[in-house]
C-alpha cells in the first residue's frame, strides 16, 4: 500500500509540475496577447521575481519581471520578491487543474502568501485571464470570477506557450474591451 | 451551507466585564510573565484611561519593565522596531498594548520583529499565512476603542515610512494570548468616534458574512455582533456613561474581530483602505459611508446573506414583516438608515465628499482598492471602471 501510495505522490507531483509550466508559459503566452496581462505585470516592482510553488520541495515555476520584459524561469530554483506556495500537491491539483479557481483557493487556505499582498492581488487577476486563455468555457464559467475575455483563441494562445518572453509595455489601463 | 472547506481559530483568551483589569496580575503569572513592557500612547495617558491599567499593575507581582507611551496615530516599522528596541533593551518579557488601532498594531509589529529577528526588518515578513513557529513574546491587548477588534485578529497593515510601503500580515501567531475588554476603557470616548468605531465593527460583521470564506462559525460571531450593535449603539449615544452599552459595544467590535480575522472582509474594506491612503479620510467613517454602495455592488451575488443577518440587523420582530424577496435590499436600507441616525447625532459623513475627498482623487484610490488584499475575499470582483463607478457615486 505504502509503495502504491508514494507511486500516485509521485504521479501527482510529475502531474502539477508540468501544468505548472503550462502555467508559467500560459502567463507569458498571454502577456504577449493581453494588454490587460501587460498593465498587471507591468505594475510589478522592477526587477521583480515570483515564484509559485508546492510545498515543502516543490515542483514550482517562477517568472521575472524585469525592465520592459516579462520571463518564464521555468522550474529554476530563484532567490524570489513574491513566494505563493500551495501547502501540498493534493490541495494544489485541484486548483492547477481548472477545478477550483484561484479565489477559492485562497479562501479555503489552501496557499500561504510570502511577500507584498498587493502583487499577489496582481498576480490573481493574471492567473484568472491566463485560465481564461487556456480553459474552455464550461471550466472557467465555474471557477472565474466573471466571464472569461478573450483577445484572441484558444490555439493562438496555445500556439503562444512556445515563447518564455513577453514584452510589457503599456501606457494607459486597458478595459476589457480594449485589452488586444 | 456548510463550505467545502474552512479553517477557524480564536486562541485569545477573553477577559470581558467589571474590573476585568484588575485580572491582569493572574493572568501576566499564567504567562509566566515578571517585566511586561507596557505599549501605549501620551493622549490615553493623559485622559487618565492608560493608567487604570497601571495602577493594576502595581497590585501584581510583575514589575514593569518601562512604558512606552510613543505610538503616534500611524503604527509605522519605525515604532515597531523601536518598540523592540527597547523591549531588548529593558529585558522585558511580555508587551501589554493598551490603545485603539494604532498601539495594538504596533504590538503586533513588535512581536513579529522580536519573534523572526529579521535583519532586513519587517518588509521580508510580509505576507499571508507566511509567519511559522510560534510567537515568542507574551502579548495582552486591551482595546481602549470598540471598532478595530484588533485584540482577536491575525491580520495587522503597518507603514513602511523609509520605503513608502504599506507592509500587510495576517498570521495566527498575531493574535494576543490575552483581550481584556473593560468598560472603563472606553467610556470616554466621543460620539463621533463612538458611532465611527462600532459603524467599522458593523462592517467587519457584514462584510464577513457575505465574504467567499465566510463559515458557520464566523456567521455566528458576526450575527451576535450586530445584534449587539442594533441594541446598544444607540444607547451609548444616548448615555455616553452607560457601562453596560460600553462593555455591549465592545463585546461587539470583538465579536466582529473573531469573525473577519476567520472569514476576511471584501470591497468596502478595500475601498476604505484605499479612500484612507489617497485621502486620509478616518477608518471608522469611511467604512460607514462605504458599506451601503459595497453592499449595493454585492447584492445580486449574496442577497440571500444579507436576508439572513436582517434579523440582527433589523430586529426579529420587525425582520418577520418583510417580505422574502426583499429582505436582501432591505438589510442595505437598514444601514442607511442607521448611517443617517449617526449623520444626524454625532455629524459622521454620509458621503465621500463630505469626508473630503476630490473627484480627481477616483482613479488612484480605484486602483489602490482593486490591489487591496481584501478585495480577494469579495464574492464578485470588480473592475477598475466598476470601482471607480462605485466610489463615484459614493462621492
Amino acid at each position: 500500500m505504502a509503495a502504491t501510495g508514494w507511486r500516485v505522490k509521485r504521479g501527482r507531483k510529475m502531474l502539477a509540475a508540468v501544468v505548472l509550466q503550462l502555467l508559467g508559459r500560459g502567463l507569458v503566452a498571454a502577456a504577449r496577447l493581453d494588454k490587460r496581462v501587460r498593465f498587471e505585470v507591468a505594475s510589478w516592482p522592477d526587477p521583480y521575481t515570483v515564484t509559485l510553488m508546492i510545498a515543502p520541495w516543490g515542483p514550482g515555476v517562477s517568472w521575472r519581471r524585469k525592465g520592459d520584459t516579462l520571463a518564464c524561469l521555468g522550474s529554476t530554483n530563484v532567490d524570489c520578491d513574491l513566494l505563493v506556495t500551495f501547502k501540498s500537491v493534493d490541495v494544489a491539483l485541484p486548483t492547477l487543474l481548472g477545478a477550483k479557481g484561484v479565489l477559492d483557493a485562497l479562501a479555503e487556505h489552501r496557499v500561504m502568501v510570502k511577500g507584498d499582498l498587493t502583487v499577489a492581488m496582481v498576480l490573481v487577476r493574471c492567473l484568472n485571464i491566463v485560465e481564461g486563455y487556456l480553459f474552455p468555457d464550461i471550466v472557467t464559467r465555474r471557477i472565474l470570477p466573471r466571464p472569461a475575455t478573450r483577445k484572441r483563441g484558444h490555439l493562438v494562445a496555445y500556439g503562444a506557450l512556445i515563447h518564455t518572453e513577453a514584452l510589457i509595455q503599456v501606457k494607459a489601463r486597458p478595459t476589457e474591451e480594449t485589452a488586444a | 451551507m456548510i463550505p467545502a472547506y474552512y479553517e477557524f481559530q480564536n486562541s485569545t483568551k477573553i477577559l470581558s466585564g467589571s474590573h476585568a483589569i484588575e485580572h491582569i496580575g493572574y493572568e501576566l503569572a499564567a504567562l509566566g510573565v515578571s517585566r511586561p513592557l507596557v505599549l501605549t500612547n501620551r493622549e490615553l495617558l493623559d485622559l487618565k484611561i492608560a493608567t487604570i491599567v497601571l495602577d493594576a499593575l502595581e497590585d501584581t507581582e510583575a514589575t514593569v519593565a518601562t512604558i512606552y507611551d510613543n505610538v503616534p496615530a500611524d503604527s509605522s516599522t519605525a515604532v515597531a522596531n523601536e518598540v523592540a528596541r527597547v523591549y531588548r533593551e529593558t529585558r522585558a518579557d511580555a508587551l501589554i498594548a493598551v490603545g485603539g488601532d494604532s498601539v495594538l498594531d504596533t504590538a503586533k509589529g513588535a512581536t513579529i520583529v522580536l519573534t523572526h529577528r529579521s535583519t532586513t526588518g519587517l518588509v521580508e515578513q510580509q505576507g499571508a499565512e507566511s509567519l511559522l513557529g510560534r510567537r515568542t513574546v507574551p502579548f495582552i491587548a486591551l482595546p481602549t476603542t470598540a471598532g478595530t477588534g484588533s485584540e482577536v485578529t491575525s491580520a495587522v497593515v503597518i507603514k513602511d515610512t523609509d520605503q513608502h510601503l504599506k507592509l500587510s500580515f495576517q498570521s495566527l501567531s498575531l493574535l494576543p494570548d490575552v483581550a481584556i475588554l473593560d468598560p472603563r476603557l472606553t467610556l470616554k470616548l466621543p460620539p463621533r468616534l463612538t458611532a465611527s468605531t462600532a459603524m467599522d465593527a458593523l462592517t467587519h460583521a457584514i462584510e464577513s458574512v457575505s465574504s467567499r470564506q465566510a463559515n458557520p462559525l464566523s456567521d455566528c460571531y458576526a450575527r451576535a455582533a450586530i445584534d449587539l450593535i442594533r441594541e446598544y449603539l444607540p444607547v451609548a449615544l444616548d448615555r455616553p456613561d452607560d457601562v453596560a452599552a460600553r462593555l455591549a459595544l465592545a463585546n461587539a467590535a470583538l465579536m466582529a474581530g473573531v469573525a473577519f480575522s476567520n472569514a476576511l472582509v471584501g470591497i468596502v474594506h478595500a475601498m476604505g483602505h484605499a479612500v484612507g491612503g489617497v485621502a486620509g479620510v478616518a477608518h471608522g467613517e469611511a467604512m460607514a459611508l462605504l458599506l451601503p454602495h459595497g453592499m449595493a455592488y454585492n447584492l445580486d451575488a449574496v442577497a440571500d446573506r444579507y436576508a439572513s443577518i436582517l434579523p440582527n440587523l433589523l430586529g426579529i420582530e420587525a425582520y418577520a414583516a418583510v417580505p422574502a424577496a426583499e429582505r436582501g435590499q432591505t438589510a442595505i436600507e437598514t444601514v442607511k438608515s442607521l448611517l443617517a441616525m449617526l449623520h444626524e447625532r454625532t455629524g459622521i459623513p454620509l458621503t465621500l465628499g463630505a469626508a473630503g475627498v476630490q473627484a480627481d482623487q477616483i482613479p488612484e484610490i480605484a486602483a489602490a482598492a482593486l490591489d487591496d488584499g481584501s478585495m480577494s475575499m469579495n464574492l464578485k470582483q470588480p473592475t477598475f471602471e466598476e470601482l471607480s463607478s462605485i466610489l463615484a457615486g459614493a462621492l
